[in-house]
């Protein structure tokens, strides 16, 4: 047999970027996945006949371009689709659309609000301005400024210096954006209902927490991160869904070496004397390799594969604690013809960017009340794209997928998901959507929906959380997963983390997968 | 000429007056309205003074329960725990350790609050930090962004401890307790206390601090600035020449309102406007027939019950359901009512409170104090607008761009809570200016 000098558990992006660097750096990588097929949740697959669906992760924001270029993801076929633009309908037959033209965006943001076309380009140099400066930290395995570890304490005095270089009116503007609501937040900058819903719902995705709670404001800049490289490469989908990203990148790491197994399902890691050996799968077959490499969320991979007896009691605890709380689900639609909404009928280039249900903070709000007592929002938050009118090899000649992302679908609904649970969802939110494009019903032909249980199922995602984990400010950087453990490393020798569940987290990012794989070859990214 | 002329006569403006005073300069207080009766907070040591008494209920907390009964909360951190054993053993036996914790992290901030703020970039902030401590220094940082609700969830099961708890930590803030960042309140309101107590005590500070003072009544109507320095100010009696002018009154009021616009930076003056300040108690002074059974009351059974009153004030609402903290003086109570958001739909009452008291003979209702929405803390008390985001980080040094104009009061840096602190550490800094 041959033998292999890191084992990854997991299959998911992460896992697959972690696999590709170590195999690109000439180690021996095997990839264990438990389904037939990589990908984790990003992942796509013809749902029904002749519909394709990125069946839950669904856009490619925030992709390094480092890990774009160093693994040269295009050539083992990643191609992106640009998404454009972002229309919100309004209860009034009105809309709020966002253009990525300058002058033609100016011009509707005034329609609405002067004063917010104003206050637009400069908010937006703003955030520009923040996220640079959070740029580097996504790259950094996050030191613990408590630490007394020289490594530590070198790369904390290298981000020390490197945010005494930045002016101090950034450093308590970059402060506000970590403290603050998004609700408030925008309210310092806008007046327009509708644009300060369409930007909140960007700070409560993949969280339990509603606009107008303090923390929310930071993911505001992700949208801003992801312009970062340019429009064209940030914000897209995947040309075949976003199970072309897992693709590309695992046969990246398969061009390098690497080996992926799939339907092997990890069952136990081997531990002997807080080292890690291998790894136990299903049927009892052992692997063994010196590193292990978990791309499972923490608690999957600490309390279900590692096991509380190999680990510290304030580890145990710190993992017990982290939170997860999922709170967003998908619905999938094959649809016989394009929706018509209310406010623009006709097919247009509106089809070909987002849509975006959030006509007001209040909205989003109210929709949070209902999720924050355990029950589905009865008018929830979506974020709708139709990847068939980008790339029409998702759909048969004529006809369209539609995705939609929906929130809240709290994990601990009252009375727990059942089948008639998940079709009450579904219902909801085919009811909510006709509401702004009334031909909706009539063009469903197929009805595909997810709840954070079935992603918890399907996926392997605890509590279905999208992000391994929720991105709140107290499980965020040195605090991702566990205090002191955020650096990939763990309690057990020769077992790295490489999941969202790790600094910087969420997003297909792949990220951690980049980061987890320095840290073993022992390089400063 | 007068040295300094101080606006306002609360705990911080006090405070202020006795420094510059102690330092042998001459100082005028005003007083714009009537002295309050006594002091919400902790006084420090380096401000308290001879004779200052503080007070603490003892039970501080007791808090009604859904079916009937209350929950005591001592002093005494085992008597508390032989309370809480009646609804919960897990919780009676994770009571000592809580309270612990919360004190080790507490006195973290106590070490920040009698100092100006740190700040962000200054290395010397970073330094004292890594001497704290790593194991306190991660759970504080983790804790202060939390919502208080999950910090409680992840302690206790008891609804009626966690809802009182709750309650106190959401005290005066438009916030409920299942917002991230208010289990820094919980924190920042327990500073000064003994283990195991989470409401502010009381003190007769500033009755005291009034002696030795010259105080004069009046209203403030401008402050005057003359080439960029402040000057005096402008009383509806006539004017008040000094080289300095503290005050102790609202920020936007301050920079917005008493000085003439112009001198401010635009910048600076949206920024000022921005301070979020939003009122949400109303209080009720009640007279009753008798003297009720109890010292203190407080309505909150649950985080669910106190997330909801909040509920309703996130869409301007009163509460239908409010969370309420009676504190009885003989046949005399003073409720405070939370939510009742400034300018709000709905109806005050103290209904809920009836069952537990004797009849009502007499009722007022006033809005907290804070100008110009009722916030008491000037300021709101939450993360981005704390340590040296307090009230904003361009004056977060008590000082302001108008040359010989200080800010204290509790918009100020650490902010209410603690008697006098903001006042002290102005009144520091600008003798360390002269």
């Amino acid at each position: 047999m041959k033998a292999y000098d890191v084992i990854i558990v997991g299959g998911g992006h992460n896992g697959l970027a972690c696999a590709a660097y170590l195999a690109r750096a000439g180690r021996k990588v095997l990839v264990l996945e438990r389904r037939e097929r990589v990908g984790g949740a990003a992942w796509s697959e013809e749902v029904f006949p002749g519909f394709r669906f990125s069946v839950f992760s669904y856009v490619v924001s925030l992709l390094r371009p480092e890990i774009i270029r160093e693994l040269e993801l295009p050539r083992h076929g990643l191609q992106i689709l640009p998404l454009e633009s972002t229309v919100t309908p309004l209860a009034n037959g009105d809309y709020l659309a966002q253009w990525s033209d300058h002058d033609q965006n100016r011009r509707e943001l005034a329609r609405h609000s002067p004063r917010d076309a104003e206050a637009y380009d400069e908010f937006g140099l703003l955030l520009h301005r923040m996220a640079r400066a959070v740029k580097p930290l996504l790259s950094t395995a996050p030191p613990n400024p408590t630490s007394l570890d020289p490594r530590e304490l070198f790369d904390l005095l290298r981000l020390g210096r490197y945010f005494r270089r930045l002016p101090e009116k950034d450093l308590n503007a970059l402060w506000k954006l970590l403290t603050m609501s998004a609700a408030d937040y925008l309210d310092e900058w806008f007046e327009s209902e509708a644009l300060k819903g369409t930007k909140s719902a960007s700070g409560i995705i993949g969280t339990l927490l509603g606009p107008r709670s303090p923390g929310t404001a930071y993911v505001l800049l992700h949208h801003y991160m992801g312009e970062l490289d340019g429009v064209f490469r940030a914000w897209g989908f995947a040309k075949g869904g976003n199970g072309s990203v897992s693709a590309a990148i695992a046969a990246a790491a398969q061009s390098h070496g690497a080996d992926i197994r799939t339907q092997a399902s990890v069952s136990k890691i081997l531990v002997s004397g807080e080292r890690a050996i291998g790894v136990v799968l299903d049927g009892g077959e052992e692997l063994r390799a010196p590193i292990v490499v978990s791309g499972a969320d923490p608690r999957r991979t600490f309390l279900g594969l590692v096991g509380e007896a190999h680990l510290p009691n304030d580890f145990v605890a710190a993992i017990q604690r982290y939170k997860f709380r999922g709170s967003s689900g998908k619905v999938n639609l094959a649809l016989s013809e394009l929706p018509r909404f209310t406010c623009m009928p006709e097919p247009g280039p509106h089809l070909r960017g987002a849509i975006s249900i959030s006509p007001s903070v209040d909205y989003l709000e109210r929709a949070y009340d209902d999720a924050k007592y355990g029950e589905i929002s009865r008018r929830p938050y979506m974020d709708i794209v139709i990847p068939s009118m980008l790339d029409p090899s998702m759909a048969p000649p004529g006809k369209h997928v539609m995705s939609i992302f929906v929130q809240y679908a709290p994990y601990h609904v009252n009375g727990g998901w059942s089948d008639a649970k998940r079709e009450q969802f579904g219902d909801t939110v085919v009811n909510t959507l006709a509401e702004y494009a009334p031909n909706l019903k009539g063009a469903i032909l197929h009805r595909q929906v997810i709840t954070p249980a079935d992603i918890e199922r399907i996926v392997g995602l605890s509590e279905g959380n999208i992000f391994q984990g929720e991105l709140t400010l107290q499980q965020m950087f040195f605090l991702r997963p566990a205090p002191a453990w955020s650096r990939y490393r763990t309690p057990i020798h020769g077992l790295y983390q490489c999941g969202s569940g790790t600094h910087p987290g969420g997003g297909v990012m792949g990220a951690s997968g980049r980061n987890a794989a320095m840290a073993i070859l022992g390089v400063r990214a | 000429m007068t040295d300094a002329i101080v606006i306002g006569s609360g705990p911080d403006e006090l405070a202020a007056a006795h420094q510059l005073l102690r330092a042998g300069r001459s100082v005028i207080v005003v007083q714009e309205h009537a002295p309050q009766t006594h002091t919400d907070g902790w006084v420090p040591r380096a401000i308290s003074m001879p004779g200052v008494v503080v007070e603490q209920l003892d039970p501080w907390l007791r808090a009604v329960l859904p079916g009937g009964g209350t929950l005591e909360l001592w002093q005494d951190v085992r008597r508390s725990a032989d309370a809480i054993r009646r609804l919960s053993p897990r919780d009676a036996d994770k009571w000592p350790d809580f309270c612990d914790r919360m004190a080790r992290l507490a006195a973290l901030l106590e070490e920040l609050y009698l100092a100006p703020p740190p700040s962000l970039v200054d290395l010397r902030f970073a330094l004292k930090i890594r001497r704290l401590g790593r194991i306190g220094m991660e759970d504080l940082m983790r804790v202060l962004p939390m919502p208080v609700a999950e910090l409680l969830d992840d302690c206790f099961e008891s609804d009626a401890l966690k809802g009182a708890l709750g309650a106190l930590a959401v005290r005066d803030l438009q916030q409920g307790p299942r917002s991230a960042g208010t289990a820094f309140r919980l924190l920042h309101f327990h500073v000064g206390n003994p283990p195991g107590v989470f409401r502010p005590p009381r003190s007769n500070y500033v009755q005291l601090a009034r002696s030795g003072l010259d105080i004069r009544e009046g209203c403030v109507r401008r402050i005057n600035v003359r080439a960029g320095e402040a000057t005096g100010v402008t009383l509806d009696s006539g004017e008040l020449g000094a080289r300095f002018v503290i005050s102790g009154a609202d920020p936007k009021r301050t920079l917005v309102d008493l000085v003439e616009p112009g001198w401010l930076d635009p910048d600076l003056a949206r920024a000022v406007r921005h301070i979020r300040s939003r009122g949400v108690t109303a209080h009720l002074d009640l007279e009753l027939e008798r003297t009720p059974e109890w010292k203190t009351l407080t309505l909150a059974p649950s985080l669910d019950y106190v997330e909801r009153a909040y509920d309703d004030a996130k869409y301007r609402r009163i509460s239908a359901q409010p969370c309420i903290d009676a504190v009885a003086d003989g046949a005399r109570v003073h409720a405070r009512v939370q939510y009742v958001p400034h300018g709000g739909q709905g109806e005050i009452s103290a209904k809920p409170l009836e069952r537990y008291m004797p009849a009502i003979t007499r009722m007022t209702v006033r809005m907290a104090g804070g100008w110009p929405e009722g916030q008491p803390h000037h300021a709101e008390l939450s993360l981005d607008q704390a340590l040296w985001m307090r009230p904003l980080p361009e004056l977060s040094d008590y000082r302001t761009p108008i040359k010989g104009l200080w800010l204290c009061g509790p918009a100020m840096h650490p902010g209410a809570g603690v008697a006098g602190a903001s006042g002290y550490n102005c009144a520091k800094a600008l003798l360390r200016d002269l």
